[in-house]
């Protein structure tokens, strides 16, 4: 089945017509997910056919098999009716740390930064992850069933490489890491570097000059041996798949000016860039659109809590779809990032399309970090989605239903248990002893 | 002001001491009484606009914070006041009309947890001014003498519909100073934006920050129970101070001859908690911590009047509603910190369901911008969870319990007659993430018209930056 999925997308029609045979190999096959018949649903696809109406969707062995209109039932499906329901991509987060803090103010629970100065780029978020964290279940009942982590904060302006995870506690085949590199630049790159962002400009720079130089050489240089590099070889050697367009940069500023530098460094470097950040981005929206540079932004923060933001406005997003600039949600949040839905639904509010702002959480974020057969509902794809019980985006609807790979999820969080151990305060003191 | 004019009192009275002795006592007593007299020091200079032209918002979807909502109703305003509220009363011609069809209507909302003013925007280390972390008791800030009045984060929040916000010192002390209630009018000083005849208030923290903060310093308290400790000791202090202050008052009505204790500005915080001219506002997020502050509060015989952040509330409810104590909390933050950790996206919810004062606050200047959404989020968490909250009960939430427990409650946070017209008129319904503010109102004056640029204000801060000509956001 997987193989036969992981063909090119012409390959699908053909899957297609003979779909009654793959059925017959998932009957037969040891695969636990269940299959599927969602009905008469709002089905927002984040693909080429946008919204579609009165639609059905199959997921069987984990992936979508059909979207259509009154299709074909089986006695093996289990049939969940949604008329008058809504359908999404199970939503994705572009920049959170979950996996890897679970208080953030115990230090002992917070893996998302290195303190050793020794590592930069090469420090790798991704043995840290915990995806037994409370953060996971919280997020995934409320919509989010995957997640872009990234390290935070750290001692140089290079953070490390992120990973994208499938919010389910299973192996490691829910996470894909080592997929995009973070700096930060700005006021924050400026002062780890060297108290200007001139200096954040000559550490960046020199050390993608190196690294290029690093990996045309490579043969010249060995662990060990001493070399003339202002980092080390791990560290250039790190920044290898960005410089061959492999993975996205992705870094983290806000002023205008220091977008525009970078805009330049990436077409230096011929480089895929991604803005992160951007509270200024909308002033550059034409070059970034040029460019094809994306932007992580959070459109509900309009307040302009550092003089490198002044011109942040709840218009930025809207400006910089207009321009043709991709973009990417998130909320800066961990143990809500599943709000990252409130903050599409302000940037509904203030002008980008609601099929716009569920695309930059789903295809566009997919896309930026390249995870496959994710971020669409569509034949083909694994089956992340969730049945909304009213306007994805409006903040008092609710997830009823999260699918993760066909996955079935449980509405269950240590928040619904406390929630029912308190419901009803009467005989408290017995509650302990319930489950 | 007051030392100043205790001063010249001195002077006074020395040089005059021998002849009139009794009248400078009398004169004494009066400064004295006047610790919480509005026609003082530091009193609010804000100006009611009694000479604003009346107008009338008709045909408008009214939640009035009382419980009621009307359909197709219309509002009366004159002299900075609701007047009349109702459906087809004569209006004179001369008066505005704006027409609501379509469109909500509520109380100018209220943020009872602020740092607007004293943790500004931008954020850089000459403007954080909300916290003195210098020692764990200090009671003898105000949070009003820190306000920055050009924080671009206030028309923001105006914007959001918040037309009153309480501004609160942090919680890094156990006692961390006086609060202060604002309106939010553009102002060249604090007093012009303090709320007339509103009460200041006390705030105090429990838990995890003040034994964190000094404790890390190797001062007490550096446990939970340090921090007790901490507050009981300042109580027996401030009850002796107050005691000994009244004693002297009523030694001076007697006409008895008694010595002036000493002043204390950091006791005369606690001293009018004790007399119950300054409310409590308690940041405690622990169920366990809430009902030590209550045991502390009925030893020395004071009320609280709202815990704040409250992340563990619902555990509590019953009881809660039994004291008579507000839950100001957030709609859905948690785990920040261990004692974050128990949160329920219910948590507002369950507090209404048993009866309790349940309030939303943002601490965030993002937060206060959007708290419609924040109470909306908490009014589905509950519904889902198979209650049946309405907006007509949920908008207190943001207005008339956040009033009550800042002790303004007469006077704004409900849309009832002769109530202060602080008003906001909504696109659509307020409970929803598309819904805009299109105008507000502060007694009776449009402060905020969407549709007209020149009726949004900004700081002057804002003024001629990223844009000479223009400013920040044009």
């Amino acid at each position: 089945m997987k193989s036969l999925l992981s063909l090119g997308r012409a390959k699908y029609k053909l899957f297609y017509h003979y779909i009654g045979l793959a059925l017959v190999a998932i009957l037969t096959s040891s695969v636990t997910a269940k299959d599927y018949l969602i009905r008469n649903a709002t089905v927002y696809t984040s693909g080429q056919k946008g919204v579609l109406n009165n639609t059905d969707v199959l997921i069987s062995d984990g992936f979508i098999m059909e979207v259509g209109r009154q299709l074909k039932s089986r006695p093996s499906y289990e049939v969940i009716d949604a008329t008058g329901k809504f359908i999404t991509p199970g939503l994705i987060n572009a920049w959170t740390q979950i996996g890897l803090e679970e208080i953030s103010a115990a230090e002992a629970t917070v893996d998302y930064q290195t303190k050793n100065k020794a590592h930069s780029a090469s420090f790798n978020i991704a043995p840290a992850l915990n995806l037994n964290s409370t953060l996971i279940p919280h997020n995934k009942m409320n919509g989010l069933t995957r997640a872009i982590v990234a390290p935070s904060q750290g001692e140089h302006i290079f953070q490390g490489s992120g990973a994208a995870i499938v919010l389910m506690a299973k192996s490691e085949e829910y996470i894909k890491s080592n997929l995009a590199q973070f700096v930060r630049y700005g006021s924050e790159g400026a002062e780890l570097a060297g108290g200007s962002r001139a200096s954040a400009y000559l550490v960046l720079h020199q050390a993608l000059s190196e690294a290029d130089f690093l990996r045309n050489n490579r043969r010249q240089f060995t662990p060990g041996k001493p070399h003339q590099f202002s980092m080390s070889l791990q560290d250039l050697d790190a920044l290898a798949p960005v410089l061959e367009r492999k993975n996205p940069l992705v870094v983290f500023a806000n002023r205008s000016s220091d977008i525009k530098t970078l805009i330049d460094i990436s077409k230096e470097f011929k480089l895929k860039l991604v803005i992160n950040g951007g509270a200024e981005a909308w002033m550059l929206a034409r070059e970034l659109a040029l460019a094809e540079i994306p932007v992580i932004l959070d459109p509900l923060d309009n307040v302009p809590s550092a003089f490198e933001s002044l011109g942040v406005k709840l218009e930025g997003a809207a400006i910089l779809l207009k321009a043709g600039v991709k973009l990417l949600f998130t909320n800066r949040s961990s143990h809500n990032a599943y709000l990252v839905r409130q903050s599409a639904g302000n940037a509904v509010a203030y002008g980008v399309s609601l099929e716009e702002a569920i695309k930059a959480m789903s295809i566009n974020v997919a896309e930026v970090f390249g995870i496959e057969s994710y971020g669409k509902i569509e034949l083909g794809m694994h089956a992340d989605l969730v049945i909304w019980d009213g306007d994805p985006l409006e903040i008092t609807s609710n997830a009823e239903r999260v699918f993760i790979k066909g996955h079935d999820q449980l509405m269950t969080s240590r928040a619904t248990r406390l929630r029912d151990r308190f419901w009803d305060l009467r005989d408290i003191q017995n509650k302990a002893y319930k489950k | 002001m007051k030392v100043v004019s205790l001063k010249q009192l001195v002077y006074f009275c020395s040089f005059l001491s021998s002849f009139f002795i009794v009248g400078c006592q009398q004169q004494d007593q009066q400064i004295e009484k006047s610790n919480s007299d509005p026609s003082t020091a530091y009193s609010s200079k804000y100006q009611l606009n009694e000479d604003e032209p009346p107008f009338v918002i008709e045909h408008a979807t009214i939640l009035t914070g009382t419980g009621k909502r009307f359909d197709d109703t219309s509002i009366l305003v004159e002299k900075g006041r609701i007047k009349l509220i109702g459906k087809n009363f004569y209006v004179p011609p001369a008066v505005t009309r704006y027409d609501a069809d379509g469109q909500w209507v509520t109380p100018g909302l209220i943020d009872v947890h602020s740092h607007l003013g004293v943790y500004s925007s931008p954020h850089i280390e000459s403007s954080e001014d909300g916290n003195e972390m210098s020692s764990p008791n200090t009671a003898e800030v105000w949070a009003e003498h820190s306000v920055w009045t050009q924080d671009p984060g206030m028309p923001l929040a105006l914007a959001g519909g918040v037309t009153t916000f309480q501004v609160l010192p942090g919680s890094a002390n156990l006692f961390g100073g006086r609060g202060v209630t604002l309106k939010n009018v553009y102002a060249r000083s604090v007093y012009d934006m303090k709320f007339p005849n509103a009460p200041q208030s006390l705030k105090m923290a429990c838990g995890e920050n003040p034994k964190r903060v000094y404790g890390a310093n190797g001062t007490a308290p550096s446990t939970r129970m340090g921090n007790v400790a901490g507050y009981r000791n300042a109580w027996v202090k401030a009850s002796d101070y107050r005691q000994e202050w009244d004693e002297y008052y009523l030694a001076v009505e007697a006409g008895d001859e008694i010595q002036k204790p000493e002043r204390d500005i950091q006791l005369d915080t606690l001293a009018e908690v004790l007399r119950g001219n300054i409310l409590v506002h308690n940041h405690c997020y622990r169920a366990e911590e809430m009902l030590v502050m209550i045991e502390v509060a009925k030893e020395f015989g004071y009320q609280i009047s709202a815990f704040h952040h409250a992340v563990e509330a619902y555990k509590v409810a019953d009881i809660l509603a039994e004291q008579n104590i507000c839950s100001a909390v957030w709609a859905d933050w948690w785990g920040f910190k261990h004692e974050a950790f128990d949160h329920v996206r219910e948590n507002a919810a369950m507090l209404e369901k048993a009866s309790a004062c349940a309030i939303i606050h943002s601490d965030s200047e993002i937060g206060i911008q959007h708290l419609n959404q924040e109470a909306a989020k908490a009014m589905a968490a509950g519904n889902k969870s198979g209650l049946d909250l309405k907006p007509k009960e949920v908008i207190s939430w943001i207005t008339s319990n956040a009033a009550k427990a800042i002790g303004i409650d007469d006077q704004t946070g409900t849309i009832e007659e002769n109530k202060m017209a602080d008003i906001v008129i909504w696109s659509e319904n307020p409970f929803s993430v598309y819904a805009k503010t299109n105008k507000v109102f502060i007694d009776g004056r449009l402060v905020y018209d969407r549709e007209d640029q020149k009726k949004q204000p900004t700081s002057d801060f804002e003024l001629g930056i990223l844009d000479p000509a223009e400013g920040r956001l044009r």
